[in-house]
């Protein structure tokens, strides 16, 4: 059990002037900051900010850090997760780290079951240990020995925090919690977060949606390119002001003005339907237009664009290219046809990672590029190098193992591959997800360079900044119907966010 | 732009290690050629002049011809990311099998009769596998149990000989005599054996093929990543049977050297190729993740192995301890493998 000592120090947890350099890059540069023993402090910033890094260096996953970290007035090293766990630090990571077929109580104790007779586990203690630490999640109504696949999303992730707070942490690292849950969900989490602030912990709170960190947080750090920027307390603070502090530059020059042009009808879908994931999704593309179908995580956004490519059944429905239907029965049948897909996960779907720069933005036209079957990769440098300074792909070597490219390059490099083709219709799944600003501003020149030669493009997107900034027109899709239509003069994040979820709070 | 220097700026910072050193790369592309060199050291040492005459010579390369034949076909499935084909054995065996049965009908049907039933277990593993996607190591484990089946029901579980297939027939039994000739085929003076000619033949073949082709280009993406070639358009499953193929096609010339050498169409022919290939492969740098390696580092891979083998045998290592420090270097080098790509991140 966390017992707070009588006399209590000042702060939970105080970093000073800690630095963490990889080969190349300085990732956290000389950053401190404090967080007193029930507060919320929320660590804002770019990707590519720092913040994850400095958490890591908390959790104990680096031994090369510098600068002193103090834990309850304390100083100590963190060298190790295990170091880092014996000073009363619990991580609950983005991703969940429990295992969905076994039960609750055994992921909540996993490796440190409570034994009988030195041999045996002593399942009515566990389930009764684990009970105690589901009631402080709020979760008393929970029967520990269910499996993790039987209960919902929400409950995990409190189990997850559950399964922290059996470690009698004095501080708590959130990275992202609420990145599957709904706006329901939402709430009782911050019930949970509220009722643990009381307990006396120190929450570190680590979030891209700032109105969550608005409700949540009592103080916010901003970090940018590895430097604290500043704290500040959540009542001197706004929403512009905190953008205008991660991006280091005003907001308002950060999309590009256009007027576009926009043609005749290029792609026309009707009565899309692929059961239990979308119904009946009607929407029309002209030439030169970007249209954002924008909704939650499962709204069925992905699933549309991969059955659109063929790459996923479709059971009802069809598509008109230029006026005459087409049926795709491979991702190949959809590019000779002209539309092209890029997909949500570089990482999974959108990249050979291991293999150089070249081959991937080639990757999608080998069989076009030359007649026969020979075809050598070194002689269409011409087309990599023009793309390699299209799209300002850094360092500008066609060699290059796109691994050891940053995240920002990787997503240029999927981009690249896919202006490589001559297609005219052009899917785009989260173009631009996990990219640093810079990366970013780039690849949203290209879509909108890419659309004004004529072309038309499909956005799929949660980030709702880049619908306002790219898209002339937004349907909104939830839970796999399209439920509404607006045009580019009321795209706004208001708008989009009121009309995916009605209340307005939460996307992702 | 107006913001184009802060971009620039903010691009710059991105840079991560781009100091890759040269260096670095060429003990990566010839590292086994090192390997190959030291063993060429200790070979002399241990029996000098005599390691590098032309007779031991002959023998390392003839050695190594079976095997490499085999290898550089294996290499095609591991780059594409399906491990290993464990069909290899009852491949060699039938390919064998299938020719010497056929000697009869003249040289000509033999061989292509041969190669022809060798291909075929590629083409029926590459839809298997490239098509409907099944287990690699599973689907070729079993097949490979079906084909042995199926060789020993065929012929009654006895082993054949190329002279008494041919029987009375002066016609044929002029095929037999060239069929057992193949394995003792010599060039220049007796230096150069046929089987090492067709090794080096295949070994060109493949390297085109990997290099210059749509084919070998489009195999690099399906090893990465499979879901990415899916969905950039590339065939899977054609470029994945293709791989079977020319694996298996590899496998068939093989067995019909086997074959010949040997004078025998036996089911035990192929024996233990499985692993020899894989283990030769993966020492030439090919990695089992897929998409990583070449085709002249598999052949050092090759060579590798074969003087291993040669350097025991002179030593008088006894062939049972010869399969022991084999299997040892198989673990060492599936190790190493598995090692170098947790570096890369990706085990």
């Amino acid at each position: 059990m966390s017992e707070m000592p009588n006399k209590t120090p000042a702060y939970a947890l105080e970093m000073k002037n800690v630095t963490k350099r990889f080969p190349g890059t300085l990732a956290v540069d000389g950053v401190s900051f404090a967080v007193k023993p029930g507060e919320v402090h929320a660590l804002v910033g770019e990707n590519g900010a720092g913040k994850s890094t400095l958490m890591k260096v908390l959790a104990g996953l680096f031994n090369d850090y510098t600068g002193e970290i103090l834990i309850n007035g304390k100083e100590c090293q963190l060298h190790t997760p295990s170091m880092a766990k014996d000073h009363g630090i619990g991580m609950i990571y983005q991703e969940l780290s429990l295992a969905r077929c076994i039960s609750i109580y055994e992921n909540m104790l996993a490796g440190r079951l409570p034994k009988k007779n030195a041999l045996f586990v002593d399942k009515k203690e566990a389930i009764e240990q684990s009970k105690k630490l589901l009631e402080r999640v709020g979760l008393d109504y929970i029967d520990p020995t269910k499996e993790i696949s039987e209960i919902s999303q929400c409950e995990a992730q409190l189990v997850e925090i559950a399964k922290v707070l059996g470690t009698s942490p004095h501080i708590i690292v959130m990275d992202e919690p609420t990145s599957a849950l709904s706006s329901e969900e939402v709430k009782t989490l911050f019930g949970i977060i509220e009722s643990l602030k009381k307990q006396g912990l120190a929450i570190i709170y680590i979030s891209h949606h700032l109105q969550e960190i608005f409700e949540v947080a009592d103080n916010i750090t901003v970090m940018r390119d590895g430097k604290k920027v500043g704290t500040y307390p959540v009542e001197e603070t706004s929403t512009d002001h905190l953008i205008e502090m991660m991006v280091g530059k005003s907001v308002k020059d950060f999309y590009a003005k256009r007027t576009a042009t926009i043609g005749e009808e290029m792609m026309r879908v009707e009565n899309f339907t692929r059961w239990g994931f979308f119904h009946h999704v009607d929407f029309e593309v002209h030439k030169g237009e970007v249209l954002a179908v924008v909704g939650l995580a499962g709204s069925g956004r992905s699933e549309i664009g991969r059955a659109l490519v063929g790459v996923d059944p479709v059971n009802e429905g069809r598509i008109l290219l230029n006026g005459k239907e087409q049926k795709f029965g491979s991702m190949s049948d959809a590019i000779n046809a002209g539309i092209g897909y890029l997909t949500e996960d570089r990482k999974v779907a959108g990249l050979a990672l291991t293999q150089s720069v070249t081959d991937n933005v080639l990757s999608t036209i080998i069989d076009k590029l030359e007649k026969g079957p020979f075809y050598y990769p070194k002689s269409h440098r011409d087309i990599v190098n023009q793309k390699i300074k299209e799209l300002d792909i850094y360092p500008p070597e066609p060699d290059r193992i796109v691994n050891n490219l940053s995240g920002g390059n990787q997503q240029k490099v999927l981009m690249a591959k896919w202006l490589a083709t001559d297609v005219s219709i052009l899917i785009l799944d989260e173009p631009t997800r996990g990219v640093d600003i810079g990366a970013k501003q780039t690849i949203h020149q290209a879509v909108l360079d890419y659309a004004a030669r004529g072309n038309a493009v499909l956005l799929l997107s949660s980030d709702l900044p880049e619908v306002v900034g790219l898209a002339d027109r937004a349907v909104i899709l939830r839970e796999g119907h399209i439920i509404g239509e607006i045009s580019k003069e009321e795209i706004t994040e208001h708008s989009l966010l009121i009309a995916a979820n009605g209340e307005g709070k939460h996307i992702s | 732009m107006t913001n184009k220097a802060a971009d620039a700026a903010a691009v710059k910072k991105d840079v991560r290690r781009t100091d890759i050193s040269k260096r670095s790369i060429i003990v990566n592309k010839l590292g086994i050629y090192i390997v190959v060199a030291i063993l060429l050291v200790v070979g002399l040492i241990i029996k000098q002049g005599d390691y590098v005459s032309i007779d031991n010579l002959r023998s390392i390369l003839s050695a190594v011809a079976l095997t490499g034949i085999c290898c550089a076909g294996l290499a095609f499935v591991v780059y594409s990311a399906n491990f290993n084909d464990m069909s290899l054995p009852m491949t060699i065996a039938l390919s064998g099998m299938m020719a010497v049965q056929l000697i009869p009908f003249g040289i000509v049907v033999s061989v292509l009769g041969g190669l022809a039933a060798g291909t075929l277990v590629g083409v029926v593993n590459g839809v298997l596998i490239g098509k409907f996607r099944a287990n690699p190591i599973i689907w070729t484990l079993a097949f490979n149990l079906v084909l042995s089946g199926i060789v020993r029901v065929a012929w009654g579980g006895s082993q054949i000989y190329p002279d008494v297939v041919a029987g009375d027939s002066p016609a044929a039994l002029a095929a037999a005599e060239q069929f057992t000739s193949f394995a003792r085929t010599y060039f220049l003076n007796g230096s150069l054996p046929l089987m090492v000619v067709v090794m080096i033949v295949l070994f060109v073949v493949a390297y085109i093929l990997l290099t210059r082709t749509k084919f070998g280009n489009q195999l690099k993406i399906v090893g990465s990543n499979y879901e990415v070639a899916k969905l950039s358009g590339i065939n899977t499953s054609k470029t994945i049977i293709l791989a079977y193929v020319f694996c298996s096609f590899c496998a068939a010339v093989t067995g019909i050297f086997y074959a010949s050498q040997t004078k025998i169409g036996a089911y035990s022919n192929g024996e233990g190729y499985d692993f020899s290939c894989l283990t030769a492969v993966l020492l030439g740098g090919m990695m089992l993740s897929g998409g990583k390696g070449t085709i002249v580092g598999v052949f050092g891979g090759v060579l590798v192995v074969g003087m291993l083998n040669n350097i025991m045998t002179l030593i008088g290592i006894p062939t049972f301890q010869q399969y022991l420090v084999t299997g040892l270097v198989f673990l060492f080098v599936v190790w190493l493998n598995t090692n170098s790509e947790r570096k890369l991140g990706r085990a």
